[in-house]
């Protein structure tokens, strides 16, 4: 018997469906999980896949990258490379498993909703690689951090994040509940596989692939780049549905765009941002943050959205002069707060780093110099508490994020709305935009504030918060190198001595 | 006598703060709970400087005042940002 070639057969497989009639169609695909809208049935027959494969051809590529990924794993394992590896950057990698394998374990649930009810069969099909890829990132994020344990118990965190209460995984579960788990298939789709996974993963798993190779770390550059190349692929997914929505409902794929950009943006500056401009060595570092989103996103992200039809985020120059400072604010902010997080921070402020800071970013020193050097005053006087906090940052309504982390001291501003009576504060005109737009989605995502003054955490203080947000003695934040950085600002006498 | 949150900022810090204060405190006080979180931790002393000014929205309240009086004056609301900077001689702007 004659096996027909995949190009003859597929076009008839990828449009199975079923012609419904014990059930309303309305019933079957709800307008709730599906966010069609406006656009008319008919108009998905325009929604082509950006990229043809067949299950078997699937698991056959899937096998062999697994096994490229746990044979390195193996031969590393007996490599002991561990113990060689910079402080600063095995923070990068516990902050990076602590902080997305939670989200991929979200994202199988996301896939399996378009394997259900996205409006084509040809998503549909498309959707059950989705998931599995997403499967298969999890389980790869748990194995890994799994043999990391017996040289640092935080990448128990790796599986433990998302079922605390920590603030910077409430900011980022807020956003993915939102975006991800809340949201139809549409709104997913622009959020989740058109910004975040074809815009933003590019920055978390490209620059920070790069990175940890060059400090050594082979196995999480292995880890990374082989789950990019499952992302890259499926987030294409986000093309065809965004081709479909320009030609029906223009003002809401724009308006998605907009709202899924900034959080995503400012999501990304606290993860990405902190690892690369912070925990990676300073002499292994390849690109600046900002220099890696001017060439991934501002020239290669929005040049792809251009041609399909969309325009820049209004707030665009914002988004630009934010790309200066949030991220510095962002790493500031969880140093001082180190307590309340699952790994060590590494400052960044030597006299090398600092040099290096100033060179990529001309107001660093304007802007964050003078905080980190009444920081170093502190810690090479001995005055320790002086260094930590004794009260919670202000936080947005919107992203959950510290006011102020947005930008720096110059730009500081109060942003707020009243909403059915109470007032609600955001990081940024942008935020409260989001806010206003859709304020009844917002108004009752409580922010760590919230609970705080709700009597959610107890006792009111900060070791109540700690509690509260599952941090243990074993795992609490501390300085990644222990301050000894600080000893070369001493006065040359005080070091003699 | 009620406890009553607000954002409190000190000029020159990158970040407001929550803090608790106490409807019966002097505004001196609120200005120096707020100041706590900041001065000597991320923004240093200015020993040239008199003492405080505390600001809500865009007016100046006299350091004597309750909170309760200013909250009735300025129409203060839980988690409103409420603004100290170092004392400024008299005839100069902010």
């Amino acid at each position: 018997m004659t096996v027909l070639s995949r190009d003859d057969w597929y076009d008839i497989a990828r449009d199975v469906d079923w012609t419904l009639s014990y059930v309303d169609k309305q019933d079957a695909f709800p307008e709730a999980w599906t966010g069609c809208g406006p656009i008319p049935e008919e108009a998905w027959a325009d929604w082509n896949e950006p990229y043809r494969v067949t299950y078997r051809e699937y698991v056959r590529v899937q096998r062999e990258k697994e096994s490229g990924a746990y044979a390195v794993r193996d031969a590393l394992k007996r490599a002991n490379i561990f113990e060689k590896l910079d402080p600063g950057h095995v923070n990068a990698s516990i902050l990076h498993m602590g902080a997305t394998c939670g989200i991929e374990q979200m994202a199988v649930t996301m896939q399996s909703r378009f394997c259900r009810f996205a409006p084509t069969p040809r998503w549909r099909n498309l959707g059950v690689y989705g998931m599995l890829d997403e499967i298969r990132h999890a389980q790869l994020d748990l194995a890994f951090s799994h043999d990391m344990l017996k040289h640092d118990e935080r990448f128990d965190w790796c599986n433990k994040a998302f079922h605390t209460n920590e603030w910077g995984i409430i900011a980022v579960k807020n956003f993915f509940d939102d975006w991800m788990l809340n949201a139809n298939c549409i709104e997913a789709s622009i959020a989740t596989s058109l910004v975040v996974e074809h815009g933003f993963t590019n920055i978390q798993f490209v620059a920070l692939a790069a990175d940890a190779m060059a400090a050594g770390d082979i196995d999480f550059s292995n880890l990374l780049s082989s789950i990019q190349t499952d992302e890259s692929r499926h987030a294409q997914l986000g093309f065809p549905t965004l081709e479909v929505l320009m030609k029906h409902d223009p003002k809401r794929a724009q308006y998605l765009f907009d709202v899924s950009f900034w959080r995503s943006f400012r999501l990304f500056q606290t993860l990405t941002g902190t690892s690369m401009d912070y925990y990676t060595p300073v002499a292994e570092r390849k690109m600046s943050f900002k220099e890696f989103m001017m060439e991934w996103i501002v020239h290669h992200h929005e040049r792809t959205m251009k041609d399909y039809g969309l325009e820049k985020p209004w707030y665009w120059e914002t988004f630009l002069q934010c790309l200066d400072h949030g991220h510095h604010a962002m790493h500031i902010g969880t140093w001082f707060w180190r307590p309340t997080l699952f790994w060590k921070p590494n400052a960044g402020v030597s006299k090398a780093e600092r040099k290096w800071l100033n060179q990529k970013y001309p107001d660093w020193e304007d802007s964050w110099g003078g905080m980190w050097d009444e920081i170093i005053t502190n810690v090479n006087n001995g005055d320790m508490p002086k260094t930590y906090p004794e009260t919670l940052p202000a936080l947005c309504n919107v992203t959950q994020l510290p006011l102020g982390s947005a930008w720096d001291r110059h730009h500081l501003q109060m942003y707020t709305s009243e909403y059915k009576g109470r007032m609600y504060n955001f990081d940024s005109h942008v935020s409260k935009w989001i806010f206003d737009t859709e304020p009844e989605r917002y108004a009752g995502h409580t922010n760590v504030i919230d609970r705080f003054l709700m009597g959610q955490i107890q006792p009111m203080n900060l070791g109540g918060g700690l509690q509260w947000m599952g941090i243990t003695p074993e795992v609490m934040g501390d300085d990644a190198f222990a301050y000894k950085w600080a000893a070369e600002y001493l006065p040359e006498q005080r070091k003699v001595a | 006598m009620a406890l009553f949150p607000i954002y409190g900022v000190f000029k020159g810090d990158f970040v407001p703060h929550l803090v608790a204060v106490d409807t019966d405190d002097s505004m001196q006080k609120v200005a120096e709970q707020i100041a706590v979180h900041s001065v000597g931790r991320r923004v240093p002393h200015k020993p040239s400087a008199s003492g405080y000014q505390i600001q809500i929205g865009e007016s100046l309240v006299p350091l004597q005042w309750l909170l309760s009086k200013a909250i009735g004056e300025t129409g203060l609301k839980p988690l409103q940002w409420v603004t100290v900077d170092w004392a400024r001689p008299a005839g100069e702007h902010l």
